[in-house]
């Protein structure tokens, strides 16, 4: 298990409100630090952990956990 | 009556087949545009013009073959302009174009359902409602071509289907070579296959589609909606605007004649869409938890059937239809579509 350090909740938000958040909110943590997404938007989740390894960062894992939610870990590059 | 084998099945079939590839693809404009400046990301757009050439160089070979008969939009100037910029705004608020927004409701999403009340609501009161003399003043203007009088076109009415078939062709064969061959010769190096056809059912109904698949079978798709559509006096392929006012039309007024084969595509993709998410258990009714984003997205329902009515289409009735007739209504529609869609995209997610 990796230790989270935050976790953004971005259930129930519509497009593009996860993506702009997630992007938002990478860019504010440290490096080396481990951010946990949860998502149940489909588009959302195919698309955050694209953006977020093209702005450098590490996507750890992308897990679906239920019907229409995600868990995404990302490691801020 | 409602003719069964001719309006109902084939419009509802084709519609349930779009939902699906819709849900699968997740094929938003909206999204598409905006990720260009937002997120800088050119994955759906690429769907959106790999759709828009296979329809274009399709409805070309179809016309020159006497299956169809071509027939883009007019061009009136103003109605495009302020139509198109008053479209794009309100899908940014309603957080979906006209395609995205109905195949999400297919998905469970209330905020969508919302929006798409208002977006039949908006587009029903600008066609025959309190709105409807605003529509008429901006459409006044109209430039035609000269001579005969038709709609406009880039190339004219005579030498427009020649130059579709061309750019058909030449575009197919650069999105070809530019972006789906480096992607199929990345996928070979990756793990030495290019095609791989094992678990396809779990790669058809579990998995998101590439962009490829997903405009490839829009664009398809589009040739029979033409001519299925064409066999009940709509002359046009796809479009959603007047499907949903159609719908709205028909339980205000009782009138059976309201039902129309747009009526039936439209109900046809939030049925597709919902089976499609079920199998893929991407289904689950939610909405957005501010009750403030609901209001939102009820009045870029409003703005979106308002501006998809004063120029003469949505997203798809203009861009994905219209664009490949070369239609210049289309094309100036579907370009102040973008505008609006970036202005208030940058207001919103861009800025700080």
């Amino acid at each position: 298990m990796v230790d989270v350090n935050d976790i953004l909740d971005c259930r129930g938000e519509v497009c593009p409100y996860p993506d702009v958040k997630s992007k938002r909110k990478v860019k504010k943590m440290g490096s080396g630090e481990v951010l946990k997404i949860l998502i149940d938007y489909p588009l959302s989740a195919e698309r955050i952990p694209e953006t977020l390894k093209s702005m450098g960062n590490e996507v750890l894992s992308v897990e679906k956990v239920g019907n229409s939610e995600w868990e995404i870990l990302v490691k801020i590059k | 009556m409602v003719d069964i084998l001719v309006v109902l099945l084939p419009g509802l079939i084709l519609g349930i087949i779009f939902g699906i590839i819709l849900q699968r693809g997740r094929f938003c404009m909206n999204s598409a545009f905006r990720d260009i400046i937002v997120l800088k990301e050119f994955t759906l757009i690429k769907s959106v013009i790999l759709a828009i050439l296979i329809s274009m160089l399709g409805f070309a070979v179809m016309a020159f073959g006497n299956i169809i008969t071509l027939n883009p939009k007019p061009f009136a100037p103003v109605a495009n302009i302020v139509g198109g910029l008053i479209f794009g705004m309100g899908m940014t608020l309603a957080a979906g174009c006209a395609s995205g927004t109905t195949y999400r409701v297919g998905e469970g999403m209330m905020g969508s359902l919302v929006a798409l009340l208002g977006y039949s609501l908006g587009a029903y009161i600008t066609k025959s409602g309190a709105w409807s003399e605003a529509k008429t003043i901006l459409q006044t203007y109209k430039i035609s071509e000269v001579g005969t009088g038709a709609n406009l076109t880039v190339f004219g009415s005579e030498l427009t289907p020649i130059f579709m078939l061309i750019i058909g062709i030449v575009g197919i064969v650069v999105v070809l070579y530019f972006w789906i061959w480096p992607m199929l010769k990345s996928r070979k190096t990756a793990d030495n296959k290019m095609f791989d056809f094992s678990d396809i059912g779990k790669k058809i109904f579990k998995n998101g589609w590439s962009w490829a698949i997903t405009g490839s079978a829009i664009g398809i798709l589009a040739l029979f909606a033409y001519v299925s559509s064409a066999a009940t006096g709509r002359n046009y392929a796809l479009g959603i605007t007047s499907g949903w006012a159609g719908w709205l039309k028909y339980w205000i007024t009782g009138l059976d004649s309201a039902l129309s084969w747009e009526v039936f595509l439209v109900v046809g993709i939030v049925i597709g869409a919902f089976i499609s998410s079920m199998i893929a258990g991407e289904f689950k009714l939610r909405s957005p938890k501010d009750g403030k984003r609901i209001l939102i997205q009820f009045i870029g329902g409003l703005a979106m059937g308002f501006g998809a009515v004063v120029a003469m289409g949505c997203n798809i009735g203009n861009t994905l239809s219209g664009v490949p007739l070369l239609s210049v209504g289309s094309l100036v529609s579907t370009a102040f579509i973008i505008l609006g869609a970036w202005f208030l995209a940058y207001l919103l997610f861009m800025r700080k």
